[in-house]
């Protein structure tokens, strides 16, 4: 368990307080830049919008007049000034001059990673984040881990729609693009964990499209990525549905409950009685009961739940839509292994509600599965 | 200048002869080729559209009150916000001045019968109608792709719900009902001036129709090209967008926005000649700077189209893009501002009157004020990478795209709805309502650019409980109630004025151009003769008569046609 109770998710913290009253809390070194280029035009705005309203109510009050007194109008105002107009002309071009030529340094410097940046691939699909991390040959899902003080880049790549990726306390985003790779990078200058978000719409769950980004020393950094590198090896058999439900199940979360509520996915409880008995029915009219046993597409049903993973659109069970993406090559198999061990150990490791146990009791708990049999 | 037949002011009509007791029956009005009809058609059907967008963003509104969301589920939410930019923006923003108060207002200011092609704009109208049925259908098909159908998720069968190709069909109509009436204009504008009314003597909200048209029919046929190639990527899966297929996502997004930054002034033009109109005319005083605001307009329609890629700055495209494209966009920033100045300085030594009219108007410049300096954190590089699709840019384009458009379209209803109807509407209601609207309209959207520089992004149906967001959004809901009660008072008393309002003066407000010349409401033909020309913003000439509680002309001043008004120039 100890080994778990570390890997635990970080739940997040005060991580979103701070900050003033335009701007967030900011945690990266372009931060500061581009808070500073939003103050700048927040000044020039404050002093125009005053300005003008000033201007706008001392007339509207000044000049004020009922229609009775009309009765012979005549202004002498002039209709036009042409050195007057080119003065308003010309200060706005200055003005936004300098605004353009503040932002454009800025973006620069937002768009150009250092050398030495430290290399994080992101996945982006509906709707979850998977972020890899080469040097380690660590996945997370979920979360992000990265060390403190130094350049890190995401080289970003959709497997399905548009996404975009978001860190307000870093002040940096962009879009996730299938077919292409896109990157952004920062340096994180405060320890502690900052929510990230999904900010080009995806479709049904785009708002739950959600990960943490966990800021961590560069000691902290490289110990939690080197447990995360052993964690299948470390982990009992015992232990397996227990890391699938901290570890992996947040990257399932969006489409497939715990309590039973149906939502873009079945929900995982009572999974594993329907595909035991076979009674999930398909779109195309057969049940997967057609489909197991001797001779049958699935030997065991554990098959089922396999291909499921791996090939999700080769069943797509009534009533839901096929939207699942393959997880072919983002997960171990010790991995998958898990995963099914969670499914069939459900009642274990959940209340009646559907929320997981903190520390669920396993005696007993079926540790087989199909790849094993 | 040459001489013209000397129109009186207040010509006596038939009693009871207008456009609107002309003809009877149901046919007279759907067959009809008179431009007033025509145009009073497009108001009834754009106010429609109005009401069933409103409802959709009161539902967003109410979700969003509590941070999982409080009335509807996750794909209900995103049909929602769907419907609502789909319908404000096809339905309402973009015909709502030009098509329903341009074809109204545009021939008779022009002192002309009826527009170049009437029966191009009966077609344009039923075309405009066939459309609409389209987009609305689409709700019942569970189109969720956001109005901006972005690929490939709007390409992807196993993503969007469905409604795709029926709402691209019906936005690829509403563009050639658009672009048939941007060519009816021009040629009106052309063609039917009459005598004396050189260019540079139009009223300056024939400017900005004038370039809103030339933008209708330059940038409207790509966006027709672009949503045909997505449905036939839809139905055929062609691989022009499609990744899968070979095709460019980000392409799209190009065509896209090509058509759709173009037509974020299509709305807002026509608001800004709206604006120009009602501040001289209420001011009772000449526009100040003329020759700058009319090519302001022309100079926003040209930068409008290279402006584009600004909406793509975080989409992957390439820096020097990006560079370039912020580049360009300050330089619409200039225009804008000048039109500001000169509306203000429109004011000074005038003799504002402080009916709902101009409320509105002075409203308009305070909210664009809003939307035009916010814009500016937009065009610059740096923050619009922190604050691109995050609720300060919803924010940005509700005070531009409602606060100002929109209000602009609500500012010219209240300007000519006595020349439309020929009842005055309830001023103390009116002024209600636009105190109701204004502290609305602030509270829902101000606390929006809160949201977004705190990080909010656009389209969540739900947002984390611990983010701190749900304290804007409360105040942002009520302000949207508030709002949606102004817009029941407004509907109330233009209602109200229709049966039991007094009838309205020929020229109530004191305006002088063509339009205030003919009866309230105008009769079928608009003028018996042509009508004469003079500085339409010179209202000198004008008194206010108690008696049919109108201007009309100062017995010691000539008409023009005796040649008399150049003095006073």
């Amino acid at each position: 368990m100890s080994m778990l109770g570390m890997l635990a998710t970080t739940k997040l913290g005060e991580a979103t307080s701070g900050g003033g009253f335009w701007m967030p809390e900011s945690a990266s070194t372009v931060a500061p830049e581009v808070d500073g280029v939003f103050y700048f035009i927040n000044n020039i705005n404050y002093f125009f919008f005053a300005l003008c309203v000033v201007i706008l109510v001392w007339f509207a009050i000044r000049y004020h007049s009922k229609p009775s007194e009309h009765v012979t109008f005549t202004s002498d105002a002039p209709t036009h000034n042409t050195p007057l107009e080119l003065t308003w002309t010309a200060i706005p071009l200055l003005l936004v001059g300098v605004i353009f030529w503040l932002g454009m340094d800025g973006f620069l410097e937002l768009n150009e990673s250092p050398e030495d940046s430290y290399e994080v691939q992101v996945t982006a699909q509906k709707w979850s984040w998977t972020f890899q991390h080469p040097e380690y040959g660590v996945t997370e899902a979920g979360e992000l881990t990265v060390p403190l003080g130094r350049p890190v880049r995401l080289i970003m790549t959709s497997s399905d729609v548009l996404h975009s990726l978001f860190v307000p306390a870093f002040r940096v985003k962009n879009d996730v693009v299938p077919g292409r790779y896109t990157s952004l990078w920062f340096e994180a200058t405060i320890p502690g964990q900052y929510r990230l978000y999904c900010t080009e719409y995806c479709g049904k769950d785009h708002s739950k499209m959600l990960a943490v980004v966990n800021v961590l020393p560069e000691d902290e950094f490289q110990t939690r990525l080197g447990q995360l590198a052993r964690e299948y090896e470390d982990i009992s058999d015992q232990e397996l549905p227990e890391y699938a439900m901290v570890r992996l199940y947040n990257r399932c979360a969006s489409c497939h409950t715990l309590d039973g509520k149906s939502a873009t996915g079945p929900s995982f409880k009572g999974l594993w009685d329907r595909t035991k008995s076979g009674s999930t029915v398909f779109t195309d009219g057969s049940s997967l009961k057609d489909h197991m046993g001797p001779g049958g597409e699935f030997e065991v049903p554990e098959n089922y739940l396999r291909d499921s993973i791996l090939n999700p659109q080769h069943y797509l069970v009534q009533n839901y839509p096929g939207s699942m993406p393959t997880f072919k090559g983002q997960l171990k198999e010790r991995q998958i292994d898990a995963m099914i061990l969670m499914l069939k150990n459900l009642d274990r490791l959940t209340d009646e509600q559907g929320n997981p146990l903190e520390n669920p009791d396993l005696s007993g708990a079926d540790v087989s599965t199909g790849a094993q049999q | 200048m040459t001489t013209m037949h000397t129109a009186p002011l207040d010509r006596p009509t038939l009693e009871g002869d207008n456009y609107l007791t002309h003809t009877r029956g149901f046919r007279s009005w759907i067959l009809t080729l008179d431009h007033k009809r025509i145009g009073i058609m497009y108001l009834i059907s754009v106010l429609t559209c109005f009401l069933l967008g409103g409802i959709f963003a009161l539902l967003v509104r109410t979700q969003l009150l509590v941070p999982d969301g409080l009335i509807m589920d996750q794909d209900q939410f995103n049909q929602a916000f769907t419907l609502h930019g789909g319908i404000m923006v096809f339905l309402v923003i973009i015909p709502g001045i030009p098509a329903a108060l341009g074809n109204f207002v545009l021939p008779i200011m022009l002192g002309a019968k009826d527009v170049a092609f009437p029966r191009l704009n009966l077609f344009s109208y039923w075309l405009w109608i066939v459309g609409a049925i389209f987009l609305v259908v689409s709700i019942f098909a569970g189109l969720d792709t956001g109005w901006t159908f972005y690929t490939p998720y709007s390409i992807d069968q196993n993503s969007a719900m469905g409604g795709v190709i029926p709402a691209v069909t019906g936005a690829f109509l509403l563009g050639f009902a658009s672009i048939f009436t941007g060519m009816n204009f021009i040629v009106t504008i052309h063609r039917l001036r009459p005598d004396g009314m050189t260019w540079f003597r139009m009223p300056l909200f024939l400017w900005s129709i004038y370039a809103t048209a030339v933008i209708q029919v330059l940038a409207t046929p790509v966006l027709g090209i672009t949503l045909a190639l997505l449905g036939i990527e839809r139905a055929f899966g062609i691989g022009i967008f499609n990744p899968a297929l070979g095709g460019d996502p980000v392409l799209f997004q190009h065509f896209f926005w090509f058509y759709s930054h173009p037509a974020v002034y299509i709305m807002i033009l026509p608001a800004m000649g709206i604006i120009s109109e009602v501040i001289a005319v209420h001011s009772h005083r000449h526009i100040f700077g003329y020759s700058f605001i009319a090519w302001s307009s022309i100079a926003i329609a040209i930068f409008s189209f290279l402006v584009w890629g600004h909406h793509m700055f975080t989409s992957g495209q390439s820096p020097l893009m990006n560079v370039v494209f912020s580049f360009i966009t300050f330089s619409v920033a200039i225009p804008s501002a000048v039109k500001v100045f000169n509306w203000l300085a429109t004011m000074y030594k005038g003799a504002i009157s402080w009916n709902t009219t101009m409320l509105y108007g002075m409203g308009f410049i305070f909210l664009f004020l809003i939307g035009g300096l916010t814009g500016l954190y937009l065009g610059t590089l740096a923050t619009d990478i922190f604050l691109h699709d995050t609720y300060f840019v919803v924010a940005h384009f509700h005070y531009t795209m409602m606060g100002s458009a929109l209000i602009g379209f609500i500012c010219g209803m209240h300007h000519w709805w006595p020349k439309m109807t020929g009842k005055m509407f309830n001023e103390t209601a009116g002024r209600i309502g636009f105190v109701l609207f204004f502290v609305g309209y602030n509270l829902t959207f101000f606390t929006q650019f809160m949201l977004g520089s705190h990080g909010m992004p656009r389209r969540y149906a739900t947002y984390p409980a611990d983010a701190g967001w749900q304290t804007y959004h409360v105040i942002s809901t009520i302000g949207s109630y508030l709002m949606a009660i102004s817009f029941f008072v407004m509907a109330a008393y233009f209602l109200a004025s229709c049966f039991g309002g007094r009838r309205a003066a020929a020229n109530p407000w004191g305006g002088r151009s063509l339009e205030w010349q003919c009866s309230s409401p105008p009769p079928f033909d608009n003028f018996s003769e042509q009508p004469a020309v003079g500085d339409c913003y010179d209202f000198s000439v004008l008194r206010w008569d108690e008696a049919t509680r109108g201007y009309v002309w100062r017995e010691d001043v000539p008409h023009p046609g005796h040649g008399e008004e150049e003095a006073h120039v």
